[in-house]
């Protein structure tokens, strides 16, 4: 479900992102229609089709029309691209903020990263 | 005309089917009357020129009071119901009227097989008029009652001026009061006298039901 | 259809319950119309169902719709427990007078919608529960399919898989045939998903009209040390806030631009969303606050 603290399109454009990235939805599988999506999260359908038309500027879906909509086929690549592009600035940078905020020293953490890197964990 | 129709077939039919149950109900209780003592009055007179009225009277409170509400929030407009509930309410009275007059032939038939005898009776035109008045003025009352809240009691003078003649040519109905002799100095005049007060009823429901607000029901 | 008002002023003898009033609904969404107790909801639906004479105007398609029946036949407002809903009248009763009065009636839909709800069609309306008389008002206001369908606090009463059940209804419908719809309702939570648009009222006034998402992204809660927080937001339309020791946190009001993010940064705020509900609660005024 979606919560009320933010734009819902905004919501559904990120949850349909996390399957494309996630391989749940794959190259040229066809999504859910507005309406489908609406009735099942049970989400005003313009909403709905806000988003999708957000996916399809974004070039992450793709319209047939009379059919429906599609995750184009650089979808997946161009997502993970962005997602390497923001990784750093996202979820390492506050990761080491954090570390020092609490007194971790980075080689600490530096150690539990190579460990994954060996497969030990 | 959506609305007409559905006040003539449901409201009618269910007058009539009440009317039926009391013919019955009359026929039944001056069999049983007759056991005790001679039969002298004429039964179904006594409800006609007594109790239907009040029955009409009702019907007009009904149809204003419970269904204008409803025809509003369907979408109708004000003036559309008001002028299907003045047609229904002459449809009610013609049927209601000629009910009575058919109770008076059966009645007289039953009278006569057992040798009863019964005191006279109006004409169906003057049962008409007074059913078809009661029932404006209950229209008129309700309205009144409807949109102004206590303030609609005023309406009932004005109702009991409108139903004061509508008795003149029935017998057994009571005298007026304060002019028991007004219909014998009217004469035929009666009959005037109640479509103007029809109109006067129908007049004066318009104008206090035209701008009525839906009030908001209670739980 | 398209619903245009224009200086609405209601009242009732010295009671002035809408105010004033003009907005512009471009129609064939979902609207909320959210306001407290007595802020004037029921007031306003009233004048734009023709149930009261308005002063001032209220338009439907650009007619006026008080006792206009070709404006009246397009509209249908269920207050509460339904004001087509007699009390003394058997369910199915109910039913045949929309089925009768009603060019847009679709009955077939209304008894699906009686069986959904499990509204006994054989019983009188007074002896109904009150979730139920409120989920037959449901039923006469999807079923009267009208281009102007309002919807006053029809949740009322019923329980929480009766509400889902009635949003769920409500939706497909609209999907299926789309229409105005305006919905009046205090569990904005419950509901908020649904809505395309909201227009918040209060005090017989309009506070604002604006598309749901949008909104949503209006409200910022910024977060951090007093004097940084008020720093910040000095010149922000602050809805309220709180002080505990020397944090403190405040509700803002409008879009933040780049510069102000990067502001908050160097001071070390944290800002986060406000939830839809609570900025309705934020811009009415709280209870004994200021009118």
């Amino acid at each position: 479900m979606f919560d009320d603290r933010s734009p819902i399109y905004r919501q559904i454009a990120d949850r349909i992102k996390a399957d494309v990235l996630s391989g749940v939805l794959k190259a040229d599988e066809q999504v859910m229609s507005t309406n489908q999506y609406a009735a099942y999260y049970r989400i005003n359908p313009a909403t709905a089709a806000k988003a999708f038309q957000q996916l399809v500027d974004e070039r992450v879906l793709y319209k047939k029309r009379g059919i429906g909509m599609f995750v184009s086929a650089q979808a997946r690549d161009m997502l993970r691209a962005q997602g390497r592009e923001n990784f750093f600035g996202e979820v390492v940078d506050p990761m080491v903020a954090e570390a020092r905020a609490i007194g971790i020293p980075l080689a600490d953490v530096i150690r539990r990263i190579e460990q994954h890197q060996q497969g030990d964990m | 005309m959506k609305v007409f129709r559905l006040l003539t077939r449901t409201l009618v039919t269910f007058c009539a089917v009440v009317a039926a149950c009391a013919f019955v109900l009359v026929i039944v209780l001056t069999f049983v009357v007759s056991g005790f003592r001679d039969v002298t009055i004429s039964g179904w007179n006594v409800l006609g020129s007594q109790v239907a009225r009040w029955f009409l009277f009702w019907a007009g409170i009904y149809v204003v009071h419970n269904t204008l509400p409803i025809a509003i929030a369907h979408g109708r407009t004000r003036r559309e119901f008001l002028s299907a509930a003045t047609g229904f309410s002459v449809v009610l009275a013609v049927a209601m009227s000629l009910i009575v007059w058919v109770g008076f032939v059966v009645e007289g038939g039953i009278y006569s097989a057992m040798g009863w005898k019964a005191d006279p009776h109006g004409s169906v035109v003057a049962y008409f008029l007074m059913f078809l008045v009661w029932c404006a003025v209950g229209m008129f009352c309700a309205a009144a009652f409807d949109r102004f809240g206590a303030a609609g009691v005023f309406s009932v003078p004005v109702g009991l001026m409108l139903v004061m003649v509508t008795t003149a040519g029935i017998p057994g109905a009571g005298n007026l009061p304060f002019v028991p002799d007004l219909p014998s100095l009217m004469g035929a005049g009666w009959h005037l006298v109640s479509v103007v007060a029809f109109a006067g009823a129908v007049l004066g429901t318009w104008v206090v039901a035209r701008d009525m607000p839906v009030r908001v029901r209670t739980l | 259809m398209r619903v245009d008002v224009q200086g609405l002023t209601l009242r009732y003898g010295d009671v002035t319950a809408v105010d004033d009033m003009s907005f512009s609904l471009s129609g064939n969404k979902i609207y909320g119309l959210l306001g407290r107790n007595g802020s004037g909801k029921t007031s306003l639906m009233s004048a734009l169902a023709g149930y009261r004479k308005p002063s001032g105007s209220v338009q439907l398609d650009g007619e006026p719709v008080f006792e206009n029946a070709a404006a009246m036949r397009q509209v249908c407002l269920v207050r509460h427990t339904a004001d087509a809903a007699d009390k003394g009248d058997k369910v199915s009763y109910v039913l045949e007078y929309g089925a009768a009065w009603r060019d847009t009636w679709d009955n077939p839909y209304a008894l699906e919608l009686v069986e959904l709800f499990k509204i006994p069609l054989k019983s009188k309306v007074g002896e109904l529960s009150l979730g139920q008389r409120s989920a037959l008002g449901v039923v006469i206001g999807l079923a009267s399919r009208s281009p102007l369908t309002m919807l006053d606090e029809s949740h009322l009463g019923m329980d929480t898989p009766t509400r889902y059940a009635f949003y769920d209804a409500l939706l497909t419908d609209f999907m299926a045939h789309p229409r105005t719809i305006i919905i009046s309702t205090h569990l904005i939570e419950e509901l908020a998903s649904l809505l395309e648009e909201v227009v918040i009222i209060d005090g017989g006034r309009l506070v604002l009209q604006e598309e749901a998402d949008v909104l949503r992204s209006r409200g910022t809660e910024v977060t951090g040390n007093a004097a940084d927080v008020d720093e910040f937001t000095a010149g922000l339309t602050v809805l309220s806030s709180k002080s505990l020791g020397r944090s403190k946190s405040a509700m803002v009001y409008g879009g933040l631009d780049d510069g102000q993010f990067v502001r908050a940064r160097q001071l070390g705020l944290e800002l986060g969303p406000i939830a839809l509900q609570d900025l309705f609660v934020h811009l009415t005024e709280p209870v004994g606050g200021k009118r």
